[in-house]
């Protein structure tokens, strides 16, 4: 038991990896076909924009703050590529892709300034963000708006072999992996576990939040290519649907909500592992109703059990 | 380069914190190839000094020169970056970070490692071996003790190869055999040409690695003393001042029966048990230096905290455990140490402020009867002369020292034989000091006990009939009525008992 539990410790994705997984066969009893060839790659494009809105949750999580905004900016996103950049002959690949993902990191830098320079709560910075990006997804785009033939539908399909989703993914795990190689994570990692420790010891906490904010915001701007892939067309409606769910993710991933500790794998579990119980109780046929209070309390769970089982004992200052 | 001496000077360097004068016009010089102690008991400025020079805080006026060239260091990064490196008083890890991450955090750019993973690891392992026998690199530092995770802190500065290091209280937290090692490496370090400033206040350590040792009192530099010239007599007399202090002691009462009684408290798992004994009408002081215990054991008194041993309230009718209730039927209250922390509620009125322990006087029909309060207030605030506009305003509208009265009257109110105080007279003006004196005098008088913890020397002197002084959580010192003085008190902050009283 003991080396269960230090593993857990050792790795805080575990629980979801585990998770997961049990989901994963249960899955597969309900519906033998659930992995086969043909349904790969609508499956994964499904759960690309889960998996990225985790990913846009954690950055700001990790740096001792958090995001609520990144599900919105990422619809954002999607309506505004849809609504304004197609319209307005900016469709292509080449001129949409820079400018979405401009925008993107450019709101999450406002959400870390807000923080880290005007001193704002972050609940209280990314909340006014959140309405602000809703407000701008109706204004744009009210009702859904269907897209043309365009570039994204790449995502949802495949190349070649590979299923599309699997690129979108990829390219943020990438960046992620790049950022882990420089003294970017270290600096966001220790920043987020105590800040006072990090300042006093000379690392720039202003610029890591600032940046934090701003990485996950470019994640979201990926989420959002990744979610018009699979509508191809604007939804501004779905803001509500995943304006909490990376959260959820990333918290379930094992990422500490007191910063510090975590990771992106933690939320690309973390999503998966939601997604998977939301597709298990779906072919099971429970009502849909039913399904979000199933979230919850496969969240509450994860979250205790991460919070108490499994953190590890660390010893407390005397003082 | 000018016809200054190389090394960091700070010349006239004053700073101010609202209405407390940190440093006034401090003077240091600190030679390359020397290790420098700086002395004083608490609030004469040290750290304030040394937030200055790690770029925590930026001077008022003076200058800071290192080589001759001035430092105007904003952020720890600017002072690091100039090649002055700290390690703090609190001792700053990441806890889920590994220990190599925290020897080097900060050493890197916001992207850009300096050094490549496999000589950070050479590097950190080599320094760690050397001032606390290795500690393994992997681990969350989190794991550590906290002597290891100060060693990290140290090996933290050692690490960026600095030209001043400074060295905060850092042996505090560190075990004997980290600290013997820790003095090779400095002195190692001293030949190489490092100039090292070193706080502590263990007099056995001040003696033996001090090339020079600076005095601060009250945020003033009083002395520089050389090597040869270092007395453990001369350099509490500097830190004290003794020559000028007006002698306004109490006349202690006849104490009546005891009315508190301790046995066998541990305020550290490792500390010898302690047995007080509180009588009535007495006036009893705790001293020592931050962090040495005495904030504790206050708690203890006051029930907030719970540990080995036991503390009894005695009454006619039997011994009774106190409770965590303040001021409750018990009649023990304590005044905690930070008013905006854990007293106030700043955005209520003086009236709302001073009521709420005790509003269930108040009630009229199971309702609250706002001019009874009033009432009550007036009375207290008469005895305490506590000045205020009106009984509604907001409490931040008060000075601090009548917010001070205010509180401590919610605590009279609660009807106290026992009044703990955390103290009661920090950044509290000279005139209120002297009423709040007289009014403990006169409770006392009425037979109430009082207990007071200060860092403040002279106030204990002149308010208290005997002092605890504590060291290291255990009570280095009693000193009785006869024995008290500024020397006497401060000596025994510093490990040295003075023949008066053994």
């Amino acid at each position: 038991m003991n080396r269960v539990l230090t593993l857990f410790q050792r790795w805080p994705f575990a629980f979801a990896l585990l998770l997961a997984l049990v989901l994963l066969v249960l899955n597969l009893i309900v519906s033998p076909s659930f992995l086969s060839p043909a349904r790969l790659p609508g499956t994964l494009a499904t759960l690309a924009p889960f998996v990225l809105v985790g990913f846009a949750s954690t950055p700001s999580i990790l740096a001792g703050g958090i995001d609520i905004s990144v599900g919105p900016l990422a619809t954002f996103i999607n309506c505004l590529f849809v609504a304004i950049l197609i319209p307005a002959g900016l469709g292509d690949w080449h001129l949409a892709a820079p400018i979405i993902l401009a925008v993107a990191a450019g709101a999450g830098a406002v959400n870390g300034i807000l923080v880290a320079v005007v001193r704002l709560h972050p609940v209280v910075a990314t909340t006014g963000m959140l309405f602000l990006l809703v407000g701008l997804s109706l204004s744009i785009a009210q009702n859904p708006v269907a897209a043309p033939d365009n570039w994204t539908e790449v995502f949802a399909g495949g190349v070649g072999i590979v299923p599309g989703a699997l690129l979108t993914v990829g390219v943020a795990g990438l960046i992620w992996f790049a950022l882990r190689r420089t003294a970017f994570v270290s600096n966001l990692l220790a920043t987020g576990d105590s800040d006072v420790s990090a300042y006093g010891s000379g690392v720039n906490i202003k610029s890591i939040r600032i940046l934090a904010y701003t990485l996950g915001g470019l994640f979201a701007g990926i989420a959002g290519i990744a979610l018009t892939a699979l509508v191809q067309s604007s939804q501004s409606s779905l803001a509500s649907t995943y304006a909490l769910l990376g959260l959820a993710a990333a918290v379930l991933g094992g990422t500490s909500l007191a910063g510090g500790r975590g990771g992106l794998l933690g939320a690309l579990f973390g999503a998966v592992a939601i997604y998977l119980l939301q597709q298990l109780l779906t072919a099971s046929g429970v009502a849909p109703s039913l399904i979000q209070f199933a979230y919850g309390a496969v969240l509450v769970t994860g979250v205790v059990l991460g919070a108490t089982l499994l953190a590890p004992r660390m010893k407390r200052n005397p003082s | 380069m000018n016809d200054q001496a190389p090394g960091l000077a700070l010349a006239g360097v004053s700073k101010r914190f609202g209405a407390t004068r940190a440093l006034i016009a401090a003077h240091l010089s600190l030679r390359p190839g020397e290790i420098h102690t700086l002395l004083g008991e608490n609030g004469s400025g040290k750290s304030t000094l040394v937030k200055i020079l790690g770029g925590v805080h930026s001077p008022d006026t003076g200058s800071v020169t290192l080589d001759g060239v001035p430092v105007n260091s904003r952020s720890p990064r600017e002072a690091i970056g100039l090649g002055i490196a700290v390690v703090f008083q609190e001792v700053l890890t990441a806890a889920s970070q590994s220990v190599l991450e925290n020897v080097w955090l900060g050493s890197d750019g916001t992207f850009r490692r300096r050094l490549g993973r496999s000589r950070q690891r050479a590097i950190a392992q080599d320094v760690l071996s050397k001032i606390s026998g290795g500690i393994p690199l992997d681990l969350p530092a989190g794991q550590l003790s906290l002597s290891q995770r100060q060693s990290v802190c140290i090996a933290r500065a050692l690490v960026r190869k600095p030209r001043v290091l400074i060295l905060d209280e850092s042996t505090a937290s560190l075990d004997v055999e980290s600290r013997d090692l820790l003095f090779v490496e400095l002195r190692r370090l001293k030949a190489e040409g490092t100039a090292i400033l070193f706080i502590s206040h263990r007099m056995d350590e001040v003696e033996e690695i001090s090339d020079r040792v600076t005095v601060l009192r009250s945020g003033r530099s009083v002395s520089t003393v050389e090597r040869s010239d270092l007395s453990v007599g001369r350099l509490i007399s500097d830190m004290t001042g003794s020559s000028g202090h007006d002698e306004t002691r109490r006349k202690p009462h006849d104490p009546g029966d005891v009315i508190l009684q301790v046995s066998g408290v541990r305020l550290s798992p490792a500390s010898a048990p302690m047995d007080f004994e509180l009588r009535a009408g007495e006036v009893v002081g705790l001293a020592g230096l931050e962090g040495h215990g005495q904030d504790q054991f206050i708690k203890r008194l006051a029930g907030l905290s719970a540990g080995s041993g036991s503390v009894v309230r005695l009454l006619p009718e039997g011994g009774r455990e106190l409770t965590e209730r303040n001021g409750d039927a018990l009649g023990v209250a304590y005044l905690p140490r930070e008013r905006r922390g854990e007293s106030l509620f700043e955005s209520m009125s003086i009236r709302e402020n001073f009521a709420l322990p005790t509003l269930r006087k108040d009630r009229r029909g199971g309702l609250l009867d706002s001019h009874k309060t009033a009432r009550r207030f007036e009375a207290f605030a008469r005895s305490l002369s506590i000045r205020f506009g009106a009984s509604q305003d907001a409490i931040s509208t008060l000075s601090g020292g009548n917010q001070q009265k205010v509180l401590l009257a919610r605590w009279l109110a609660t009807d106290p034989k026992v009044l703990l105080l955390n103290d009661p007279t920090r950044g509290v003006d000279i005139g209120t000091k002297r009423e709040i004196y007289a009014i403990l005098n006169r409770l006392s008088a009425q037979g109430m006990s009082i207990v007071v913890l200060s860092s403040e020397v002279d106030e204990l002197v002149d308010l208290v009939d005997r002092v605890l002084v504590f060291r290291d959580q255990e009570v280095f010192a009693q000193i009785p009525h006869s024995g008290l003085s500024t020397d006497s008190i401060v000596a025994a902050y510093f490990g040295q008992k003075s023949e008066v009283h053994t």
